[in-house]
C-alpha cells in the first residue's frame, strides 16, 4: 500500500471511529473536553492540556432526544443530545457549548437536564463582535470558560500556554488552508476522502493532525492526476453523510473549495501572535466573517462564495441545508442571488443527520452535472 | 435509425419509439411502475405499437425513478434532463415546465435553446403529487380519471390543506360529515395540488410560456387551478406523460 493509501485509510479511521479516538485519549490518562460547533475557542482547551474533541452529532436514529426538543429543530444538536444520553461521550470533563443560534442555546439548557454527569460550560458570544466593547465581552466569556474549565478539571490556565496553542493552531489552519488548495489540483481524491481529512481534525490533537495533513500533502505531490471532474463549490453547515458524498464521486463532481462550517470556515482566520494571547483570541473572533451564525447586516458572504467559485474557476455552487437551520436559510436568498446575478448555477439539496436515502439528491445531481 | 426511451416512474411506466430523433413512432403506457414488469411490458407494447423488433433499435435510454434498473439499456439520464429535452422538443416556445408525477413534483426553468437553467424538486412528503390526488379519490371512492369531470361541476372550492396528505384526508372526511358536495370537495383538491406546487414555481420564477407535464398533467381541474394560482395560461401537451421517454428517446439519438 502507498504511502498516500495509507494516510488516507488513517484520515478515515480517525473519521469514523471518533469513539474509538475518545477512549484511547482517556487510557493515557488524558482529560478530554467536547467541543460543539459551530466555534468553540479550541486553543483555550487545548492550552490547558486538555484535549478538545469536536461533537458534531452524528447520523444516528434519534429517540431520547426528541423528549427534549420541538420536532421541527436542527438534527446535528438533537444528535449531539443523543450521544450524550446513550453515554458515547461518558469520560470526558465537559462540554462546550457556544450560543450562535437559538437551537445551540436549546441544546445547553437540556445538556444540563439530560447528561447531568458531565458538565456543560456555554460561550457566550455578543452579537455584534467587531467593536471593542464587543470584543471585551468575548474576552469576558473567554475568562467565564478558563474558571469553567478550571473547576471541571482542576488545570490551571497561563496565558503562556495559550501562546503555545495560538501559534499550534494557527500552524493547523494555514496546512487547512493550504490543503483546499492542493485538493483543488487533485481530482482523483474523492469527496467522502476529502471529508475524512476534514473530519478527522476534530478528533487529533492539532499538532499531530498538522503533521499528517503535510505528510499527505506531501505524498499527493507525487500524484500525477490525469481526470477531470466537474468543479463545484460547496457550501452549508455540514456535509458529512457517505451516501451524498458518494453521489458526487458517482456522479464526477470535484469540490474544488469550500463555505462549510464544519470544513473551512474553521480555517479562515488566525490569532494576531502580537496581542496578548487571551485578547488575541477574542480579536480573531471579532475578525471571523461569511458565515450564516455570524452577524452581518450587509450579508458579504453571498459575495465571498461568488469570489470563491470564481477564484476556484468552480463551474456551480451546491448549497447544503441543513434541514430547519434558519440562519443558513436565511442566507439562502442572498447566496442565491449574488450566484445568479454573477452567471453561476446554483443547486440546493437539503441535508439531515436522520436522512438515509439520498435518492433525490442523487437526482438533483446528476440533473445539476447534465446542465453543464 | 429508431431509438427508445423508457420512463420508469413511482406508478407508470411509459416508453417512446423515435426515428431519426425527430418522428414519433410509437408510445405505450403502462399502469406499473419501477421495482414490477411495468418497463418490461411497457417496451413490448411500443415495440408492438410500432411493429418493431428490439434488434432493430440502435439505441436505448432509461429515465425515472426505475432508470438504473432497466436492462440492456446504452445510458440512462435524470428525469428532469429527460422532461426538458422532451418538452423543448414539442414545445421550443416553453420556458417553465410543471411536471406533477406520481410521486413528485417538480419545476423546471429552460433557456432559449432548450438547456435546463435552473430546477427545484418537492421536498419528501406526498402532498402536491399524483399521490395525494390518488388517496383523495380513493376517500371519495371516484376513479382518478373522474377527478376532473366533478371539478368542472363544481359550485365552490372548499379550501384544503396543502401541507400534508395526512392531515388533508382528515379534513376531506370532516367535509364529508358535514355534507359537503363532493364536486366541491374535489376542486379544493385540486386547488390544494396546484397551490402547493405553484409556491415551488414561484421560488424558481415563472417565465412564459408555461406547460404542464407528467401524469397529473391530464388533469384539466388542477391544470385550471394551476392557472388561477399563478395567473397565467398553461398548455398542455396530449403527450404530457410521455415528455419523459421522449426526452430519453432523443438523448438515445443524440448519444448514438
Amino acid at each position: 500500500m502507498t504511502t498516500l493509501n495509507k494516510l488516507l485509510d488513517s484520515f478515515h479511521e480517525i473519521a469514523s471511529s471518533p469513539k474509538k479516538q475518545l477512549d484511547a485519549y482517556l487510557s493515557e490518562g488524558r482529560k478530554v473536553v467536547a467541543c460543539v460547533p459551530v466555534y468553540t475557542p479550541e486553543e483555550l482547551i487545548h492550552s490547558m492540556g486538555l484535549v478538545p474533541m469536536g461533537a458534531w452529532g452524528g447520523d444516528i436514529e434519534l429517540k431520547e432526544s426528541k423528549k427534549y426538543f420541538p420536532a421541527f429543530i436542527c438534527s446535528i444538536m438533537q444528535s449531539i443530545l443523543e450521544l450524550g444520553i446513550r453515554g458515547e461521550y461518558s469520560g470526558i470533563s465537559a462540554i462546550v457549548v457556544p450560543s450562535l443560534c437559538d437551537s445551540l442555546k436549546c441544546l445547553g439548557q437540556n445538556w444540563k437536564y439530560a447528561v447531568k454527569d458531565i458538565p456543560f460550560i456555554p460561550v457566550t458570544y455578543p452579537q455584534n463582535r467587531k467593536p471593542d466593547w464587543g470584543k471585551e465581552l468575548t474576552k469576558v466569556s473567554y475568562e467565564r470558560i478558563i474558571r469553567d474549565l478550571e473547576a471541571a478539571t482542576g488545570v490551571i490556565f497561563s496565558q503562556d500556554a495559550l501562546a503555545r496553542s495560538n501559534k499550534i493552531y494557527n500552524e493547523h489552519n494555514e496546512a487547512m488552508r493550504k490543503l483546499s488548495e492542493v485538493l483543488e489540483q487533485h481530482p482523483s481524491i474523492t469527496a467522502v476522502q476529502r471529508r475524512d481529512i476534514f473530519k478527522s481534525a476534530y478528533f487529533m490533537e492539532k499538532e499531530e493532525h498538522t503533521a499528517l495533513v503535510c505528510q499527505f500533502m506531501e505524498a499527493l505531490s507525487q500524484v500525477v492526476e490525469t481526470e477531470s471532474k466537474l468543479k463545484v463549490i460547496t457550501t452549508g453547515i455540514l456535509a458529512d453523510s457517505d451516501g451524498l458524498l458518494k453521489i458526487f464521486d458517482e456522479h464526477g463532481l470535484q469540490i474544488v473549495g469550500d463555505d462549510v462550517a464544519h470544513e473551512s470556515r474553521q480555517y479562515r482566520i488566525d490569532v494576531n501572535l502580537e496581542l496578548e494571547p487571551l485578547e488575541g483570541l477574542a480579536d480573531k473572533f471579532s475578525r471571523m466573517d461569511h458565515c450564516s451564525v455570524l452577524y452581518d447586516p450587509e450579508k458579504k458572504r453571498a459575495g465571498y462564495i461568488v469570489d470563491l467559485a470564481k477564484k476556484h474557476k468552480a463551474s456551480g455552487v451546491v448549497v447544503l441545508i441543513t434541514k430547519f437551520c434558519d440562519p443558513e436559510e436565511f442566507d439562502y436568498v442572498t447566496v442565491k442571488r449574488a450566484c445568479g446575478e454573477a452567471g453561476i448555477p446554483v443547486i440546493q439539496i437539503e441535508v439531515d443527520r436522520q436522512i438515509v436515502n439520498y435518492e433525490q439528491a442523487g437526482t438533483m445531481i446528476e440533473t445539476f452535472k447534465d446542465m453543464f | 435509425m429508431f431509438t427508445l426511451g423508457v420512463d420508469i416512474g413511482s406508478t407508470t411506466s411509459k416508453s417512446v419509439i423515435l426515428k431519426d430523433g425527430q418522428e414519433i413512432i410509437s408510445t405505450s403506457l403502462i399502469a406499473a411502475g419501477t421495482g414490477t414488469d411495468g418497463p418490461d411490458r411497457a417496451i413490448a407494447a411500443v415495440l408492438a405499437a410500432g411493429n418493431l423488433n428490439l434488434n432493430e433499435i440502435t439505441s436505448v435510454y432509461g429515465t425515472g425513478y426505475g432508470r438504473k434498473l432497466l436492462k440492456n439499456a446504452s445510458g440512462e439520464m435524470s428525469e428532469l434532463s429527460c422532461h426538458a429535452k422532451g418538452v423543448h422538443h414539442l414545445m421550443p416556445e416553453v420556458r417553465t415546465i410543471i411536471d406533477i408525477g406520481g410521486q413528485d413534483a417538480k419545476v423546471l426553468s429552460l433557456g432559449t435553446d432548450g438547456r435546463l437553467a435552473e430546477f427545484l424538486m418537492n421536498d419528501k412528503c406526498a402532498a402536491g403529487t399524483g399521490r395525494f390526488l390518488d388517496v383523495m379519490a380513493g376517500i371519495l371512492q371516484l376513479k382518478i380519471e373522474d377527478l376532473e369531470k366533478q371539478a368542472a361541476i363544481a359550485k365552490s372550492t372548499v379550501k384544503i390543506s396543502n401541507t400534508c396528505t395526512v392531515f388533508a384526508e382528515s379534513e376531506v372526511i370532516s367535509q364529508l360529515a358535514n355534507g359537503v358536495k363532493i364536486p366541491d370537495l374535489v376542486a379544493g383538491i385540486c386547488q390544494s395540488v396546484a397551490s402547493r406546487v405553484a409556491s415551488l414555481a414561484k421560488r424558481i420564477g415563472v417565465q412564459q410560456t408555461v406547460c404542464m407535464s407528467g401524469g397529473v398533467a391530464r388533469n384539466g381541474g388542477v391544470r385550471k387551478a394551476m392557472e388561477q394560482e399563478l395567473g397565467i395560461e398553461i398548455i398542455y401537451s396530449p403527450m404530457a406523460q410521455f415528455m419523459g421517454a421522449l426526452g430519453a428517446a432523443l438523448y438515445a439519438y443524440d448519444k448514438s
